[in-house]
């Protein structure tokens, strides 16, 4: 009577995740448009905002070819990959667990770990699909460069990019599933990542002692690699370092996230708190 | 060698940490676990049997399910379903078990009835032709052929519990585990429930069953045996008129109240 687990393939238990965050976001049609309008006003700030503060000294820091406009556009609108990684994984935990979900998923032939990962997919599409509405917006009403960007180093640094944050995001949730609330892992790495990684201005700009901190945190190394690709047109060869960097993150966080969060999930197992919030 | 038991404990024990708040929580993080919620439980259930926990609030009746649905690790002892260890081989006991509790929410609401299964039938490894097939297999008996592609919000509770209990089915399992199926049904949709569990499930498809439940009645007309718990201790494992003839008790509820007004019970 007892039977063997199959292997489901995860990539098709991925894609269901995917469409049910899909089949939900369709139901509340109204988001996609505000999302599309919303994108249009952020533009238009960093714009203004741009003309403002633009300096001889500013124009020095920033890579030759680009203006501030350009520049703050990438850091902001490829910066937000770092907080939907950060907190796409906790809120997947969030809502499992207010809408009841969560122990009926648990009991899948599907690991929460394919869970996790099944249910970020839609965040990070969405913030792809925001973000080219931001660089649309910007390159349509502002003036934002697209002639000669290098589209495949773009998309090589942006998926390095996703894999080192996600070992970041993937810790948080562990830190989430023993304490449920107060997320200060999340906090301290935005806080960190959002002074020192150049969204906002030149890594250059900052006193020495930060620029060394700046080494510290991926998200500086997305910053350059996607600054280089879209507004320095710089080859392959050139994104190099920042993709092997992120890379390398990457290759040390997600094995050491996953040992954690494999940890406390059998802690909660042991507390028989993995319900509670 | 077939394993003539669906389910198997033995001296399982769960203990929890004590619960803390505030400063209390934040300094001891990480307490010892010395709240005791399951002590000694030793039990079989064989296959196709269907068997009742009943027992006051905090007896360790949900904790009990809890562990075989590998949702908590026990403490100490061993829990085996079909044969697998819930501790060691927690994915070879999901595939066995269905599991639905009596939560109102417990799908995506804004899905339909139709998307939740095929999503949860895809997560237990079934293809997308298969899961259509058996949702139409499963759902006609289950009165819900009419209301598969409507949102699971527009459904009735009675409803959506017969949607969790289809979701249970699906991957065919061997042991179905409820956990109080019927506690947020009214009267007349709690009987109705029971008749369709009756009629669909109980010696239909040979599965077994175990379930807990504060309803007498329901655990009367379902269960071949009755398990009763207090104070996470197994005091009773026996059929209803063994249960009786024990408690010298003319009704369930009286042999509960004899049974564990003796027992000795935890202090705190």
């Amino acid at each position: 009577m007892s039977r063997r687990p199959q292997s489901g393939s995860t990539h098709r238990k991925l894609l269901l995740l995917f469409l049910r965050d899909l089949a939900v976001a369709r139901s509340y049609r109204g988001a996609f448009v505000i999302e599309f309008f919303q994108a249009l006003l952020g533009s238009a700030s960093f714009y203004f905002l741009s003309r403002f503060v633009e300096s001889p000294t500013l124009q020095k820091a920033l890579p030759s070819g680009s203006n501030y406009f350009s520049f703050a556009l990438v850091g902001i609108a490829f910066f937000d990959y770092l907080s939907t990684a950060l907190v796409t994984f906790d809120s997947s935990l969030q809502e499992a667990r207010q809408n009841g979900t969560l122990e009926n998923l648990l009991v899948t032939q599907t690991s929460l770990p394919v869970i996790l990962a099944g249910s970020s997919l839609y965040p990070f599409v969405l913030m792809s699909l925001r973000t080219a509405i931001y660089l649309g917006w910007g390159a349509v009403l502002f003036g934002f460069p697209l002639q000669g960007v290098n589209w495949l180093g773009a998309v090589l640094v942006l998926a390095a990019s996703i894999l080192a944050f996600s070992g970041l995001g993937i810790l948080s949730a562990s830190y989430l599933l023993i304490f449920k609330r107060g997320n200060p892992v999340n906090w301290a790495i935005l806080g960190v990542s959002s002074v020192v990684g150049g969204m906002m201005y030149p890594v250059s700009v900052l006193p020495a002692w930060l620029q060394w901190v700046a080494r510290l945190v991926p998200v500086t190394y997305s910053m350059e690699g996607m600054r280089a690709a879209i507004l320095g047109h710089a080859s392959l060869w050139e994104l190099f370092p920042s993709i092997a960097v992120l890379l390398l993150f990457a290759a040390i966080l997600l094995p050491i996230s996953f040992a954690i969060f494999s940890w406390a999930l059998r802690r909660t197992k042991i507390t028989g708190t993995l319900t509670h919030f | 060698m077939v394993n003539p038991f669906a389910l198997s404990l033995e001296n399982v024990e769960k203990y929890f940490p004590p619960a803390a708040s505030g400063w209390r929580a934040l300094l001891h993080p990480f307490s010892g676990l010395t709240v005791p919620a399951l002590r000694g439980i030793s039990l079989q259930v064989k296959q196709g049997e269907v068997l009742a926990l009943v027992g006051a609030n905090g007896a360790g009746k949900s904790t009990l399910l809890r562990i075989l649905t590998t949702l908590l690790i026990p403490t100490r002892g061993r829990a085996q379903v079909c044969g697998f260890d819930v501790a060691r081989e927690p994915a070879k006991v999901r595939l066995q078990i269905g599991y639905h509790t009596g939560g109102d929410a417990c799908f995506y609401s804004r899905l339909t009835a139709r998307e939740n299964l095929l999503l949860f039938a895809g997560l237990n490894n079934i293809s997308g032709a298969e899961a259509s097939r058996r949702i139409a297999e499963l759902t006609s008996p289950f009165g819900l052929g009419d209301l598969l592609d409507r949102q699971a919000r527009t459904l009735s509770t009675g409803n959506i519990h017969r949607l969790g209990l289809a979701r249970a089915m699906l991957h065919r399992p061997s042991v179905l585990i409820l956990d109080e199926p019927t506690r947020s049904l009214d009267p007349l949709a709690a009987a109705e429930f029971r008749r369709f569990l009756l009629r669909s499930i109980v010696g239909v498809h040979g599965t077994t069953m175990i379930f807990a439940s504060h309803t007498l009645a329901e655990v009367e007309q379902l269960a071949g045996r009755i398990a009763v718990l207090d104070g996470g201790r197994l005091i009773a494992c026996d059929t209803l008129a063994s249960v009786k003839a024990a408690a010298r008790a003319e009704t369930l509820e009286g042999s509960l109240e004899i049974l564990t007004r003796g027992a000795p019970r935890e202090t705190q």
